[in-house]
């Protein structure tokens, strides 16, 4: 089996956006909440950098037109959560967020950032609530929902909410270890899983889903799961642990399938998608997000520099 | 409730330590051997960068507690690795006897930028009869959570009826300093339990009350069974400064409990408080509790933390 994707082109830019300080650059991990006459998506964003050079990330949303996913609608006022207090686990970012209705609420996971002195971040799991259709979410509380153990010792960041069967499945990326390449901290993530009843509790299963491909050090992020044609498919990206912010080893889209959730099938051959000769996507392709809307399946991704100039949207056109 | 000080019985100072370490003997915490008392500090070493590094150290000591036997030569819990919690110190330790083995919680500490650091529990297994221990795994038991969101420290963990406790810590706020510039930490006391030692539940509550005020800071629980009830000492100070002026400082508070739930803050009977001179004239910290020759003895730090050693209380039975 097979997928083929039809790219359709750059969605969103946000460097086109004028009147927002904390949304120059970047929108990366889009996260669809469908509505009746839109489509609401989630993504990240940053404000200029500091100084330094150091980035703050924020959370945000663009409506799309239902009827055509070209056609920008609205873009949220301010970001959808504020960052966090002094020494809180997401003083520092918000990204990136993934999210699901639950009743009438929306549930967002999300990746806090912090700060640290021998390593540039750490990143924990947070968890806010919208009470108005995802608009403006409250966090539940000053603390992670999902942060470290003893195999999963940091980083914990790229959720992705799932509901199958009644059970909240979180698909997310731990930090496996940094490891030095000419003396700058880099971290090494592998994707893994955890599954609750409630959004809240969590009982994670202690290992990698995906088995590492390139290199043992790969880097694994963004594990997009959708049940499609009696399968349950996993679109991810994947990079090289060292020199991956330009194309030769920066990240592509892999995929992995399972009938149970539990056991997965790695066949990067049946992605179907990679990167463009030239264009906003020919050095790397990164963040799938992969949603059905009006019987027609497509996905948004990330083209290079991870989402600087904005995300793209392609179409299936086959599966077999 | 009533203590006899019997003065110092370790000055870090006076000896050579392994990892380079040459001052401080904080957070003196028991293991019992037939013959010797072995007693785990944390100690420090400095690094080039003028950044400190806290490394766990032992000594035993005969049970008269006079004569000091063997000091650990070897480092008895590495730091962990690159970016891990623990990375920059171990600071405190607590030890507890399970089986043929021996468990170690420590609190592993990890630099910050806005703050000056992280904290979280972890747990190191010694099969050597406490000599050495090797983590069992990268990350922590104990970590932070949605309302205990930093700063989760100070495990204390005993096994009564069957089941794990741990009394430990976790941070509430980092408040404005007008001492330093970096933020100041509050922390309280809090519960867990466990089946197994590793894999716990937190309470979720802050379970004694504060004194002196919201923003007092309560740290190093440390709990025994004794005559029908559970008896908690901890030490607690104002969240700023508390460094160099005494009457801000740490001291030792008390409660008890008859259920391992409720517990009622009586610091009036303590029973234990700085002395008028010498090296815990202005600061009491890091109590620990602990049973040996039919009696209940209470070793603490003095001064600065326990910069030149700690010291032994024996209980006096009414």
């Amino acid at each position: 089996m097979e997928f083929k994707w039809k790219k359709l082109g750059l969605v969103f830019n946000p460097t086109e956006i004028k009147d927002r300080n904390w949304l120059k650059e970047f929108a990366q991990a889009p996260s669809v909440l469908v509505f009746d006459k839109f489509i609401r998506v989630y993504f990240s964003c940053r404000s200029k950098p500091d100084q330094n050079g150091q980035y703050v990330s924020y959370s945000a949303y663009v409506d799309l037109n239902r009827n055509n996913l070209f056609e920008i609608i609205d873009v949220s006022k301010k970001p959808i959560l504020e960052l966090g207090k002094t020494g809180t686990f997401d003083e520092f970012g918000t990204y990136p967020t993934s999210v699901i209705r639950n009743g009438n609420e929306v549930f967002a996971y999300y990746g806090g950032w912090t700060r640290c002195e021998s390593v540039p971040f750490n990143v924990a799991i947070g968890l806010a609530m919208s009470k108005d259709n995802g608009v403006t979410f409250t966090k539940l509380g000053d603390g992670p929902v999902f942060s470290y153990s003893l195999n999963e010792p940091f980083v914990l960041s790229g959720p992705k909410i799932r509901r199958f069967d009644n059970k909240f499945y979180l698909f997310y990326i731990a930090g496996r270890k940094w490891i030095l390449d000419n003396g700058k901290p880099e971290p090494v993530y592998k994707i893994r899983m955890a599954i609750s009843d409630d959004g809240i509790k969590w009982i994670k299963q202690n290992r990698d889903l995906i088995e590492s491909r390139i290199e043992e050090n790969e880097a694994q992020a963004s594990p997009d799961v959708i049940y499609y044609n009696n399968k349950f498919h996993m679109f991810f990206c994947y990079r090289y642990s060292t020199n991956y912010r330009g194309k030769e080893n920066g990240y592509r889209i892999g995929y992995a399938y399972s009938d149970d959730l539990m056991n997965w099938h790695r066949d990067d051959s049946q992605t179907g998608i990679d990167i463009s000769k030239e264009g906003w996507d020919s050095e790397m392709i990164s963040y799938p997000h992969v949603f059905e809307l009006d019987n027609k399946v497509y996905m948004f991704y990330l083209g290079n520099q991870v989402g600087k100039y904005g995300f793209g949207l392609a179409q299936l056109e086959s599966y077999k | 409730m009533k203590w006899k000080k019997l003065g110092k019985i370790f000055d870090p100072t006076e000896h050579k330590l392994p990892n380079n370490c040459f001052e401080f003997a904080k957070s003196p915490q028991t293991l019992i051997f037939e013959n010797f008392v072995r007693i785990y500090f944390s100690t420090i070493e400095k690094e080039s960068t003028g950044k400190f590094l806290s490394h766990i150290a032992f000594i035993d000591i005969d049970k008269n507690f006079k004569n000091i036997i063997n000091i650990s030569k070897e480092t008895v819990i590495k730091l962990g690795n690159l970016g891990c919690f623990d990375e920059h110190g171990i600071f405190p330790v607590n030890i507890l006897r399970n089986g043929d083995k021996v468990f170690a919680y420590t609190t592993g500490w990890s630099r910050r930028v806005s703050v000056s650091v992280e904290t979280s529990v972890g747990l190191a297994i010694s099969e050597d009869n406490g000599l050495t221990f090797n983590k069992i795994g990268d990350g922590p038991i104990l970590t932070s959570s949605l309302h205990e969101p930093f700063l989760v420290c100070d495990a204390f963990v005993i096994k009564f009826n069957n089941s794990y406790h741990m009394w430990y810590i976790f941070g509430t706020r980092w408040v404005e300093n007008t001492i330093d510039t970096i933020p100041a930490r509050v922390y309280k006391i809090g519960h867990a339990t466990s089946n197994d030692g590793i894999s716990w539940q937190k309470e979720g509550k802050q379970i004694i009350s504060d004194k002196l005020n919201s923003d007092e800071c309560q740290a190093l629980p440390t709990v025994i069974y004794h005559n029908s009830k559970y008896h908690m000492f901890f030490c607690y100070r104002q969240p700023i400064d508390f460094r160099k002026n005494s009457n801000r400082a740490y001291r030792i508070g008390y409660a008890y409990s008859v259920d391992l739930v409720n517990w009622i803050r009586d610091d009036e009977n303590v029973g234990i408080d700085v002395s008028k001179e010498g090296w815990d004239s202005e600061m009491l910290c890091y109590p620990h509790v602990f049973h040996c020759n039919n009696k209940v003895y209470l070793l603490y730090n003095g001064n600065e933390f326990g910069r030149n050693g700690f010291g032994l209380a024996v209980f006096e039975e009414n």
